[in-house]
């Protein structure tokens, strides 16, 4: 589904990530790990197209992605980003339904109206509906965006891609492993998913494939138990760690410490 | 909400009739026979007595000069406030006004030779493309000067227009001071503004700027709401916001502009109306554009009527009232901010 051979990206002579070599099949979940600054961000935000990256090759579906029309994309492609705006003067309602501008021209449909409604109920947001979007709490607001960026990709397209970047942030436990369901439902659909995360633990439960990046390489790109080794973990994140397995899915279990 | 907003825009639309039938009747000089009556024997006859020729020659373009600087001065007003994300942007306060009347004056006084041999509607057309660079570079400056990284710095961009408009009133006072020109010779026009000017040519110009400029304008709705995302979600959902900036940005310039030129600066409109929809509707642009646009026309043609009727043989200043109306709306934002700050 994306093939990327040889990107870079720098700033002036620093380079925030090099020579990225990696090739994602449709259906994948994938998590990207690796310490503070090892480029997580900034690779996602490649894949976004949000910045000026260089690469022999990439390819979104078998086509070159900057052929893809700047109003055709978005049906294809959605980011949730890390930084939320924090004053939006609208109803929350009206801020999910932002989703479905790529569909609408002046006036929204209902069935765009009912696919807001059914993902501000599947994120448990519908709640908010009449609360002031600068009163939501930071978990709130985030939840809100979730469900903002999954109506964009409610579409009968096949293949579709979602980026994340730190979506459980500020989620409670039960709205983490919620929101994780709900990303595992769109990849389940033959889709792809690329998350960020933080929570090594929660990446190998629920990724199909990790890319672990140290230092704006890919330190290794696998299955969770191939990656997450002891000495692997110790070494990039520079702190030891001990190794265990999960007792239910048997998945590798991080401890730090 | 669909049908609150239907319902808004029919009170708006139906207050802008009344507010005009009034306007029509209401004036230093007081018509003999009904609108009606004149306007037919007018094209009956084809001269004009003097009921005729206060209708058509003055009263009526007057008019409909109020209506569309109005609607033009309060579209750009709520556009550059969702393009710079900030309540205050309006054209006055981040000095694009100003810009404009300078290059307006400047035209009047060294363009006088070559403006006499032009018919009337090429002298102002090209008054009018003079304002639109004045309004069009004060922009570019300003917009340049406070924003850094895609972010727009609201005090940078205040104080720019402070500035470009301390530069502007000193330039315009000095070219009315040694100028003997008619048009520069009122001071207070400039600074104040006036539709007494107004005329059949002028309002003809107006009228295809202010359209073919809301026309665009009014199509930017769902940009400026989801620019308030952030420029990157915006791009995300499919917007190509560089070519959004640039088309508001010249847009908004050639309408003020335009405006300027013939009526000089009436200020705090593109404020004040944005501000008062937004208790209504918050920000939802694809709602703010058009009412904003009607709401503007109504209450500058009310201002103009009473402006011209208070003082009676006299005229007040337009931008008296206008003032009266904005400097109240600016110090509650300020309190606004003041409380979010803390």
């Amino acid at each position: 589904m994306i093939q990327i051979h040889d990107l870079n990206f720098r700033v002036k002579d620093r380079f925030l990530l090099k020579t990225i070599d990696i090739e994602i099949k449709k259906g994948e979940l994938i998590a990207i790990v690796g310490p503070n600054g090892a480029g997580k961000s900034t690779f996602l935000s490649c894949l976004g197209s949000e910045i000026p990256y260089q690469a022999k090759q990439f390819s979104f579906k078998n086509k070159d992605i900057k052929s893809y029309k700047k109003d055709e994309i978005p049906l294809h492609r959605a980011k949730f980003s890390q930084h939320q705006s924090a004053e939006i003067n609208l109803k929350n309602d009206e801020i999910v339904l932002m989703g479905r501008y790529p569909y609408f021209k002046n006036d929204a449909d209902i069935s765009d109206k009912e696919i807001v409604q059914n993902w501000m109920q599947k994120t448990e947001t519908q709640h908010l509906i009449d609360r002031e979007y600068e009163q939501l709490s930071g978990g709130e607001k985030q939840r809100l965006h979730l469900a903002r960026v999954f109506t964009q990709l409610e579409n009968t397209i096949e293949n579709k891609l979602l980026l994340l970047d730190e979506p459980l942030n500020n989620l409670d436990v039960a709205h983490q492993f919620k929101t994780l369901h709900l990303i595992k439902e769109f990849t389940n659909k033959n889709n792809t998913a690329l998350v960020v995360l933080h929570d090594l633990n929660i990446a190998s439960q629920f990724a199909d494939r990790l890319i672990l990046l140290n230092k704006g390489t890919i330190e290794l790109f696998d299955e969770p138990q191939k990656v997450l080794t002891q000495e692997r973990i110790s070494r990039v994140y520079q702190y030891p760690c001990i190794l265990h397995q999960h007792p239910v899915t048997n998945q590798p279990i991080i401890l730090f410490g | 909400m669909k049908k609150k907003i239907a319902v808004y825009k029919l009170t708006f639309f139906i207050v802008l009739l009344v507010a005009l039938v009034t306007a029509l009747y209401l004036g230093a000089y007081d018509f003999n026979h009904s609108v009606f009556e004149i306007v037919s024997t007018y094209f009956k006859t084809k001269t004009h007595t003097a009921d005729s020729f206060v209708l058509i020659e003055l009263r009526i373009p007057r008019i409909l000069m109020a209506i569309l600087t109005g609607a033009a001065l309060s579209i750009t007003g709520t556009s550059l406030q969702g393009l710079f994300k900030n309540p205050l942007a309006s054209p006055d306060l981040i000095g694009i006004t100003s810009g404009a009347v300078l290059f307006a004056a400047l035209t009047i006084v060294f363009g006088s030779a070559v403006m006499h041999l032009l018919p009337p509607f090429l002298s102002y057309t090209l008054l009018s493309i003079m304002a639109f660079l004045g309004a069009l570079l004060t922009m570019w400056f300003v917009y340049k000067m406070a924003t850094s990284n895609g972010k727009t710095h609201i005090l940078i961009l205040l104080l720019s227009g402070v500035a470009i408009s301390a530069l502007s009133g000193a330039v315009t006072g000095f070219l009315t001071y040694i100028s003997t020109e008619e048009e520069l010779r009122n001071l207070t026009f400039w600074s104040l503004g006036s539709l007494a000017g107004s005329n059949w040519w002028k309002v003809c110009l107006v009228f295809v700027v202010v359209s073919i400029g809301s026309f665009r304008l009014l199509k930017k709705g769902k940009t400026l709401n989801a620019l308030m995302l952030g420029e990157k979600e915006a791009a995300h959902l499919g917007f190509d916001i560089e070519k959004t900036k640039r088309e508001i940005i010249i847009i908004s310039s050639l309408m003020v502009g335009c405006v300027v030129a013939f009526n000089g600066t009436i200020g705090f409109i593109g404020l004040v109306v944005p501000y008062i929809l937004r208790f209504v509707f918050n920000s939802n642009y694809n709602i703010l554009l058009p009412l904003s646009m009607i709401l503007g026309a109504v209450i500058l043609l009310i201002a103009d009527t009473i402006s011209r009727t208070i003082v009676i043989p006299a005229e007040l200043p337009i931008g008296i009232l206008t003032a009266i109306m904005g400097a109240p709306v600016f110090i509650s934002i300020l309190i606004n901010y003041k409380r979010k700050l803390k």
